[in-house]
């Protein structure tokens, strides 16, 4: 069964996204931030991970970097609901969402998906990735 | 008057007047002085000789032993009209000539120098000696003729010195005339530059080198004031130049600025949105999954999906303001096709009775850009400008064109660089709009129409466009009379 990590600071993405994957017949876990995240992924493993990329602590980008740095085979996708704002406020000198997705296509994120998305799209996305393991 | 007395002429002539003043008395008194001792040594040293050649003849003679030749000798003296008085004294007794004027004699009081007393006759003794006979023999002579030959000298002496004294004054008056109507222009002219016409020039001619020097000084200094003053007008208009420039800089950087955290905030208000709209559509998603196909709940779960749906396009709309990513731009040789395209669409859009003029350059380009968006841009300046249209003026003009960026708009544009651009232009016969409005058109959310005619994301969006293709918009309106926007895009090299 293919394994999938969500790690998102809100609870309801969290909570909807895990049923979608679990009805699609994902193996699913979740993680409210990038270090929980990473520390699941060390302990169970996963195909393809699904992160937040503005969260509290580490970032999705960072969290990206992290886990192809530890995990090259791990797929990942970062999500971003566009903008520019962090949760724990607005910065006017903030880098632009879509500076962080680039960013996250950088450090090695496979895909890279702007909020909302519809449930098709997500999990077509989800399947291609994880098809092609290598 | 007191100006008139310290003038320079009238102090030229009190001047002359004071030297003569003093100058002609002593003239005249040492000339007068002359003319007496001359007249004067004349006549007693003619008169002198006179009687020492009459006393020799008479002694000479031997004729001072005969009475009557005495007598006749003194008449003689008289009757030659040398002199007034003749006697002769010889011992006790005295011969007198019968024909003397002065009387018998008494007067006889010697003198020694003319005019010593004032009898008007020169007394004088001679003494004689002949063998034993002494005598005396007296003569006197009229002063009369000589102190009229001196007045009369003294009268030409004064008349000279009167006639010096006027043409003195006349020169005076003349020269100094010629002197200051010089000195006069100059003052005329240079109270013209005082007064601020510095472009007349001091050509003031004159003889004299002093005033000729102080032309040409004035001069000088004129054409000195003539350049200063050229160059703090320059100064002047470069500075009130820079400083509008300065204005119109800070009003757009200002624009820039507020337009960025109205971007900033827009975006962070939709990544919250966002946020929260994706697990509503995901949750509702499923939701239609549980439900059986007949429930009556599914047409109403489709309305929010439907509804959430419009929202993520708000969204959408608003992220295009503030952070315009989305498609990638693309070498587009020709963008007059995108523009036709946008047109049709914008003809579709808007009311038949709206006459649209077209003015479209063909080829327009080439220029990086993204077709969808621009198109949107079309549709929604279009929009706008119909928005303002009132009721009889019903026309909207669209322009494409090649157009080069000279450096004067690029200097009042930041973001825009002298060179080849893509200008599109859309102009209305609408109500127009006051400065405070133009400021605000490109926020998101800002309308000038009544609630709910339109979201006020229409010209927000063109912004985010216009941002992203690396553009500058121009707006230009005036109330009552329509509103022109022109949109600036950079052409691209190839």
């Amino acid at each position: 069964m293919t394994r999938v990590i969500i790690i998102d600071d809100e609870e309801d993405i969290r909570v909807v996204l895990e049923e979608i994957f679990a009805r699609a017949g994902f193996d699913v876990a979740v993680a409210s931030n990038g270090a929980d995240g990473l520390n699941l992924l060390r302990e169970q493993g996963a195909d393809l991970v699904i992160t937040d990329i503005i969260m509290p602590g580490r970032d999705g980008v960072e969290t990206a970097y992290d886990i192809r740095t530890e995990f090259p085979n791990t797929k990942i996708i970062v999500m971003s609901g566009g903008g520019n704002a962090a949760s724990s406020g607005y910065e006017p000198t903030a880098i632009t969402t879509s500076a962080y997705l680039a960013s996250a296509a950088a450090v090695g994120a496979d895909l890279t998906l702007t909020k909302p998305f519809d449930r098709d799209e997500l999990l077509k996305a989800a399947k291609e990735l994880t098809s092609k393991q290598d | 008057m007191a100006r008139n007395l310290k003038s320079l002429s009238s102090r030229m002539i009190f001047a002359v007047l004071l030297i003569n003043a003093v100058l002609l008395p002593i003239l005249s008194y040492g000339m007068l002085t002359v003319v007496r001792n001359v007249q004067e040594d004349f006549f007693t040293d003619h008169i002198r000789i006179y009687s020492r050649v009459f006393a020799d003849l008479l002694q000479s003679n031997d004729t001072l032993t005969s009475k009557a030749e005495i007598l006749a000798s003194l008449d003689s003296a008289i009757l030659g009209g040398r002199c007034v008085y003749a006697a002769f004294n010889m011992g006790d007794s005295r011969l007198i000539s019968s024909l003397m004027e002065a009387g018998d004699g008494d007067k006889f009081v010697e003198d020694f120098r003319f005019g010593e007393h004032d009898d008007g006759v020169y007394y004088l003794s001679i003494p004689l000696q002949s063998g034993e006979i002494s005598a005396v023999l007296e003569l006197g002579f009229d002063e009369q003729p000589t102190l009229l030959e001196m007045e009369s000298a003294r009268e030409t002496i004064l008349t000279i010195v009167l006639v010096y004294l006027l043409v003195t004054v006349v020169l005076v008056i003349v020269l100094s005339g010629l002197m200051t109507r010089p000195l006069r222009r100059l003052r005329r002219d240079s109270r013209k530059v005082a007064s601020g016409d510095y472009t007349r020039q001091m050509s003031v001619k004159s003889q004299i080198f002093e005033i000729s020097e102080l032309t040409r000084d004035l001069e000088h200094m004129r054409s000195t004031l003539v350049g200063i003053n050229d160059r703090l007008e320059g100064e002047i208009v470069s500075r009130e130049m820079a400083e509008a420039e300065r204005r119109k800089a800070e009003i757009y950087l200002r624009h820039t600025h507020r337009l960025q955290s109205i971007g900033t905030l827009a975006g962070g208000v939709a990544h919250e949105f966002n946020n929260v709209l994706l697990p509503m559509l995901l949750y509702t998603d499923l939701a239609l999954e549980d439900l059986p196909r007949d429930s009556p709940v599914r047409p109403k779960l489709e309305r929010v999906v439907k509804l959430a749906n419009r929202a993520k396009g708000l969204s959408e709309q608003i992220l295009t303001f503030g952070r315009p990513a989305g498609e990638a731009l693309e070498a587009t040789p020709d963008i007059a096709p995108v523009i036709d395209e946008a047109m049709s669409m914008v003809r579709a859009l808007i009311p038949a009775n709206i006459e649209i003029q077209l003015d479209i350059e063909r080829p327009v380009g080439p220029m990086l850009c993204n077709c969808n968006e621009i198109q949107q841009l079309v549709v929604n300046l279009c929009n706008n400008a119909y928005q303002s249209l009132s009721s009889g003026r019903n026309v909207i003009k669209v322009g494409l064109e090649n157009q080069r960026v000279t450096a004067e708009l690029a200097g009042k544009y930041p973001s825009l660089q002298e060179g080849a651009y893509v200008r599109l232009r859309v102009s209305d016969t609408g109500e127009g709009m006051d400065s405070a409005t133009i400021e605000r058109i490109f926020d998101p959310f800002f309308t000038t129409r009544e609630v709910g005619e339109g979201t006020g994301l229409g010209l927000s969006v063109v912004h985010g466009i216009v941002v992203k293709h690396d553009g500058e918009i121009v707006v230009a309106s005036e109330v009552g009379v329509g509103t022109t926007i022109d949109v600036y895009f950079p052409q691209s090299d190839d």
